[in-house]
């Protein structure tokens, strides 16, 4: 009898209890739709998965509470503690992919696609979720962030590739979509140029790529692979704020305003049809930390992208960036080191660039796939000082790229590519310059675990009325699985790079009396590296990754004070870069807690005159650590690099002592903060963030004279709708 | 979770182990530094010299190389041919004002001179008449000193156009 009334009672509770509907959008972070994401009441049957927009719905839950929980393929899975106790609950979810580091793919080292495990060289991937959790305002910030890349004030270089040459000369060909995004005239790489929030991912080939990418790429390549189109509307706004925080020491204040920072960017991305698009403005003002180095940026980007039929798309970009900016070159002394020196004070820089891609891929068949590159750049910046610089580049490249797999277990990568540039200018000269190359690369996959790769790439290069310059660069790499959680990976090759017109025709005052010489006689420089590494993954959760490299330079191009006391680009006639890299990625609580750590010891030389080579520090450290537990997330970056040995002494020791205290030079100690909560309000997905860089207010110099930006604060807030 | 800890440990005590890194130099002596003296010719002067200077080296001139700058740390204005005695300050007498002597040692300070027209940073163009030394000793080549904010006096040299010092390489 007591049996049959419990049953009865709670038959009843069953009946008249009261029961409610959970709805909500699944979506990534850039407010597109997760389909097909699973969501579970956990403990119970109830559940749902998302429609082709996100949606989801979950009806006849009792009131009650539960944990809902959401996973999806390729994202990170997310849950949450939810209360119903109304008729219709709305709970979003935001969704980040899963950071899984074996399988990554990239289109880079090859230029067609690869598994990360499945390379014979040294890569790195940026995912955009970690773009997304730092407040970044131009690339090159990403990049400092990098195990093994090092960045001196603007200019990049990957294990020791580059010194310091005022950005002219890259040694690291820059590229997005794979197309090289190097100046015209001297080469170098403007990072504000490059749209942050179309960006999918960044993949960075560590060591020489001259085999595939030719000249510029003797250091590494860095490829930003931008986002696909939307193919539902999503508009985008991120709008930033932030200051500079008092200098150290009360004798640097040389100005009681609040140096601020600000930025907003619109961007719209959808689809009609097969035809997608993405336009973007940004505007963004730097007052600076120091004086006369302000930066006052408009960049404007659009990107369609069309898709023929199965086999074919489209697609075309393009970037506008508008700058004006106070030329900062040297502090006054180490009493004002936020303050330039009298006679640089007031010198300016204005300058326009447009930058298009073009890009057409075509499958001819299963087997045989083309891709055709198309692009001008153009570029032109006046500077005001003493005297007015000028100088107006036009660069164009065609590329032809043919893949082709046989049914065996070969791999046949060739293409073709020329280019060819006008350059006038009151500094570098009026000069021309061409060129092109033929490259080949075989993949072999016939042996059990072993993946083989064969390159070879010629080139010719004519600069202006200089003889043409040739260059063979062979490759060879391999790629051993011993077992499935260890890989081991070794590559050798040749590089080469021709001087750019900066580096040969250069004729300017720089300050002080000393003037720039050109040198017709400047020859290319060559390289031959190898390196070896291992990837051994004990666990899903754990990557280790451990790398030796070598490279030497024949002919390597450095600028060096001259017998007559001018600054003059100069063949070294040997350098050695040596060096040990180690790479730990943990994810010690997977999708909440990850910790990258990295070390690189690089010893770079001068062999001839035995010294190290200048501004490259022997040790680096890079920690990561990040936190997420949504909707939270932070994270904290630490970056270390010891005292660089050898600098420009000639500029900073009587007699010339042109940059009083120049020879002030520490070890580099940086810690970055950023936090942020990611939210969605009345169907908008929106993010704050807030980020406290270089938290120790640590002052060090990426190069003499030129204190790095001291502790900053900004606030970012972005919308997605 | 405790390797984690131990990292985050060891990189904390690593990052305060470390000061505030570049400082700014502590204020040093007003004035001006440098210094002064006298150059005394005995013998007569060698046909067709052009220019004859008192110059200054951080280090000694051990190879073609050091003879230029960055080692070459002054120039004094040209003495005229034919002088018997050149009085000179390295504030007022500076040949090449981009060359700026700061504090600390210089190692050999010489008269030289060269019978080129224009000016010439080759070793080869130039020639050693007189060398600033300990006791007459020309093969001894005695060390200039300056200190921040001071003159340093009395940095003589005495050239005798019979008894030639030795020459630094070529």
């Amino acid at each position: 009898m007591h049996r049959f009334l419990l049953i009865l009672f709670i038959s009843y509770n069953i009946l008249v209890a009261q029961k409610g509907v959970i709805t909500g959008r699944i979506i990534e972070e850039d407010s597109q739709p997760v389909v097909g994401a699973n969501i579970i009441i956990t403990g119970t049957s109830f559940g749902a998965a998302s429609d082709d927009k996100g949606r989801y719905e979950i009806r006849g839950v009792p009131y009650g509470q539960y944990t809902l929980e959401v996973s999806c393929v390729g994202y990170e899975k997310v849950s949450k503690k939810i209360t119903i106790d109304k008729e219709i609950s709305q709970i979003n979810f935001i969704l980040r992919e899963s950071a899984v580091e074996t399988e990554q793919i990239l289109v880079t080292a090859s230029k067609f696609e690869q598994r990360k495990e499945d390379l014979s060289v040294s890569a790195f991937v940026i995912k955009p979720d970690l773009i997304s959790h730092k407040n970044y305002i131009a690339f090159d910030e990403i990049l400092r962030d990098i195990p093994g890349v090092q960045v001196n004030l603007e200019q990049v270089s990957i294990r020791g590739s580059s010194g310091y040459s005022k950005g002219v000369g890259a040694r690291v060909l820059v590229a997005i979509n794979g197309i090289p995004l190097y100046g015209g005239d001297n080469g170098d790489i403007v990072w504000e140029l490059i749209p942050i929030s179309d960006i999918e991912r960044v993949e960075v080939i560590k060591g020489p790529a001259s085999s595939l990418y030719g000249t510029s790429a003797i250091g590494g390549v860095i490829n930003i692979i931008t986002k696909e189109a939307a193919q539902i509307p999503v508009t985008y706004i991120k709008s930033y704020a932030g200051f500079y925080d008092n200098p150290s020491y009360d004798i640097w204040k040389w100005n009681d305003n609040l140096r601020t920072f600000y930025g907003t960017e619109i961007s719209h991305s959808s689809s009609i049809g097969s035809v997608g698009y993405t336009l973007s403005l940004k505007k963004f003002d730097n007052m600076s930390y120091r004086q006369n180095d302000y930066r006052k940026n408009y960049l404007g980007y659009f990107k369609i992208n069309k898709t023929i039929d199965a086999n074919r798309s489209i697609l075309l970009f393009g970037d506008y960036l508008y700058m004006d900016r106070g030329n900062f070159l040297y502090w006054k002394d180490s009493r004002n080191a936020l303050v330039p020196k009298d006679e640089d004070n007031g010198n300016t820089v204005k300058s326009n660039r447009f930058f298009s891609g073009f890009v057409y891929n075509n499958r001819f068949s299963d087997n045989l796939n083309s891709t055709f590159k198309l692009s001008y750049y153009y570029t032109r910046f006046d500077g005001y000082g003493i005297e007015v610089t000028t100088s107006i580049a036009n660069l164009y490249r065609a590329e032809a790229i043919f893949n082709y797999s046989t049914k065996g277990n070969f791999n046949h990568t060739g293409g073709i590519e020329i280019s060819g540039s006008t350059v006038k200018s009151n500094i570098f000269s009026n000069t021309k310059f061409g060129g092109g190359a033929l490259y080949f690369q075989t993949e072999y996959r016939g042996v059990k675990n072993l993946i083989a790769t064969l390159g070879l790439r010629y080139d010719y290069i004519k600069l202006d009325t200089i003889q043409g310059k040739n260059a063979i660069t062979p490759r060879f790499g391999l790629n051993y699985k011993i077992t499935r959680n260890l890989i081991l990976r070794a590559s050798a090759g040749a590089g080469f790079r021709a001087p750019t017109p900066a580096e040969v025709f250069t004729t300017a005052g720089i300050a002080g009396g000393i003037d720039v010489e050109q040198n017709p006689d400047l020859k290319s420089e060559t390289s031959f590296s190898f390196e070896s590494g291992l990837i051994y993954s004990p666990s899903e959760h754990l990557n280790f990754d451990a790398t030796f490299y070598q490279t030497d330079y024949n002919n390597f191009i450095e600028p060096n004070l001259t017998k007559t006391g001018d600054i003059k680009f100069i063949n070294l006639t040997k350098a050695r870069i040596q060096g040990a890299e180690i790479l730990c990625a943990w994810a010690a609580v997977p999708s909440t807690f990850n910790l990258t750590f990295a070390y690189n010891y690089m010893w770079a030389r001068d062999v001839e005159k035995n010294r190290p080579m200048k501004y490259r520090p022997r040790n680096t450290v890079n920690l990561q650590i990040g936190f997420t537990k949504q909707p939270f997330e932070l994270n904290a970056d630490f970056r270390y690099s010891s005292k660089v040995e050898e600098i420009d002494f000639e500029l900073t020791e009587p007699p010339l002592a042109l940059i009083k205290d120049g020879y002030k030079r520490v070890p580099v100690y940086v810690i970055d903060l950023a936090g942020g909560v990611n939210f969605v309000f009345s169907n908008i997905a929106a993010k704050l963030k807030l980020s406290v860089k270089n938290l120790l207010n640590y002052n060090y110099v990426e190069f003499i004279g030129n204190l790095a930006p001291i502790r900053n604060y900004s606030l970012s807030a972005e919308i997605y709708f | 979770m405790k390797k984690v800890l131990l990292i985050i440990l060891i990189s904390a005590v690593f990052i305060f182990r470390c000061d505030g890194g570049i400082e700014p130099e502590p204020v040093k002596p007003d004035g001006p530094t440098g210094f002064k003296g006298a150059v005394t010719f005995t013998g007569n002067w060698p046909a067709g010299v052009k220019r004859t200077h008192l110059v200054v080296f951080k280090k000694p001139i051990q190879k073609t190389d050091d003879f230029f700058p960055p080692n070459l740390s002054f120039v004094s204005d040209s003495i005229p041919y034919g002088s018997s005695a050149f009085n000179y300050n390295s504030l007022e007498n500076n040949f090449l004002p981009i060359l700026q002597l700061g504090e600390g040692t210089y190692s050999y300070v010489v008269v030289a001179q060269s019978k080129t027209e224009e000016i010439s940073f080759e070793r080869k163009d130039w020639y050693v008449v007189g060398v600033y030394c300990n006791n007459g000793d020309q093969a001894s080549p005695k060390e200039l000193i300056l200190r921040p904010g001071e003159i340093t006096e009395g940095v003589n040299i005495k050239v005798d156009f019979n008894n030639p010092p030795p020459q630094p390489p070529y």
